[in-house]
């Protein structure tokens, strides 16, 4: 008798479950949540959300300081008129990865497809399924006010056309699986490398210094070097000191990180899972380390 | 030897003499100087009791040492630094090897408040670690961390204009 209930119980809910599945299609909804966690790995993707100036999260109109103008970022809302509501999948996944609008011009580097290219497929659709569960906000995006010839169209084309090299993360068998998911969090998904590396004249990433830090870092920070050298970057740090780092944006000697980072922190990689920080964590020790003298602390005082 | 002797004493002599025939103005400018120098370092020197403090405890819960017990030592420390911060700052010194904002002589209430936040997120710190919640202090730490952000932000210089990153001195 009293299995005999458990069975009906069961499959009344396996009915509701049915019903539900036919009703709001969890299928997507999977897909919704992957793609908050891509949206948290990416760090929220606050660079399109106007904090200072008070507009909604991901509507877009923040401004990015740059060597070459100022570029505001787009509306990355659902909103068909202002926002991406009316992108297909293959709309979306070109922008991230080609770095092309739907209309076919190319994006000022700014935004960093050159590291979204390394994404796979499963993570760019999971994103935009998340993005549109987001609330519609209507906010027109603001021209960019960069200086020609960086502020013509042509030339984000042209640069597009001489330093972007399209293709996804392709994982190195002879590393390790941590190594690997860390080196594709950190080149393709989490884009440290976009403010963390330095930049040529014409704006490229100087691969041969890769995340050796740079002064022209996004809204004119300096963002400091990743490479485990011991004087100018994080060579003195543990890999526990970096998770800590990358959940709380506290630094090993007490300090707090401010800014932009903080933001990425706060939206996105605090809550990663603890096992792609330490991955994160694994890839950034396991660089080669770079001296960067532009970014070198003064000689300690001998006395301190 | 003999004449270095008598060179020395001549020299001390001298000192007494031209420190003697000062003018006060000029004396009040050495002190004023003195004065300045000395508030830079000790601001210095409590930021760094703080984040000893701060990093002390981020070391336990972090590396899970065996040493909870301390955390209530830490947090009482740095709540008893925090309630110190705004007058280390009393004095107006913008120049020399500091990294301290002008907007903290010109946003006064600001300054007193975001200094306030930091004096109560830590004493919160105190009653949190002694209840011995580790996931409660963890949520504290990071309210702790972050106003000092809050202040560090508008009062601090940001890294790339850091006198410890342009050689110091000016």
């Amino acid at each position: 008798m009293k299995r005999a209930r458990h069975a009906a119980i069961v499959a009344l809910g396996a009915a509701i479950a049915a019903l539900s599945f036919v009703a709001s299609a969890p299928a997507e909804d999977d897909a919704a949540q992957r793609g908050r966690k891509v949206l948290e790995a990416a760090g929220g993707c606050t660079c399109h959300s106007d904090v200072k100036g008070g507009g909604g999260p991901l509507s877009g109109g923040r401004a990015m300081k740059t060597p070459f103008g100022v570029f505001y970022s787009s509306n990355i809302t659902p909103d068909p008129e202002t926002g991406i509501g009316r992108w297909s999948d293959a709309d979306f996944v070109r922008a991230m990865r080609e770095g092309l609008a739907p209309d076919g011009h190319a994006y000022f580097p700014v935004f960093p497809y050159t590291s979204f290219t390394g994404m796979s497929d499963g993570d760019v659709l999971a994103l935009k399924a998340y993005l549109f569960t987001l609330p519609p906000v209507r906010r027109e995006n603001r021209p960019h006010e960069a200086w020609p010839p960086f502020s013509w169209r042509i030339a984000a084309a042209a640069w597009r056309f001489m330093f972007f090299a399209p293709g996804r993360f392709a994982s190195d068998p002879a590393q390790s699986p941590e190594w690997n998911r860390g080196a594709y969090l950190v080149t393709a998904v989490a884009h440290c490398g976009e403010c963390h590396t330095p930049r040529t004249l014409p704006g490229a990433l100087d691969r041969g210094r890769w995340l050796a830090g740079s002064k022209d870092g996004p809204e004119g920070d300096l963002a400091p070097n990743l490479t485990p050298d011991v004087d100018t970057g994080i060579g003195l740090w543990t890999k526990t000191d970096m998770v800590w780092f990358l959940q709380t944006g506290q630094l090993p000697d007490g300090d707090d990180a401010e800014g932009l980072m903080l933001e990425v922190i706060e939206h996105g990689y605090e809550h990663m899972p603890e096992a792609d920080l330490q991955a994160i964590a694994l890839y950034l020790h396991a660089l080669p380390p770079v001296r960067n003298d532009a970014l070198a602390k003064r000689e300690q005082d001998p006395a301190e | 030897m003999h004449s270095i002797r008598i060179d020395r004493k001549t020299g001390i002599a001298a000192a007494w003499l031209a420190a003697a025939m000062m003018i006060p103005g000029a004396a009040e400018a050495q002190d004023a100087g003195k004065l300045d120098e000395g508030s830079i370092k000790y601001r210095q020197s409590v930021m760094e009791s703080v984040g000893g403090d701060m990093a002390a405890i981020a070391n336990i819960m972090k590396y899970g040492l065996p040493l909870s017990a301390n955390v209530v030592t830490h947090a009482e420390g740095l709540a008893s630094h925090a309630k110190l911060v705004r007058s280390a700052f009393e004095r107006k010194v913008t120049s020399g090897p500091n990294d301290a904002e002008p907007a903290i002589w010109e946003k006064v209430d600001e300054f007193k408040e975001k200094t306030q936040a930091f004096e109560t997120e830590t004493a919160k710190l105190v009653d949190v670690a002694k209840a011995g919640d580790p996931a409660a202090l963890g949520v504290q730490m990071k309210a702790t961390g972050k106003s000092c952000g809050g202040c560090h932000d508008s009062f601090r210089k940001p890294k790339e204009e850091s006198f410890k990153r342009k050689g110091g001195g000016d």
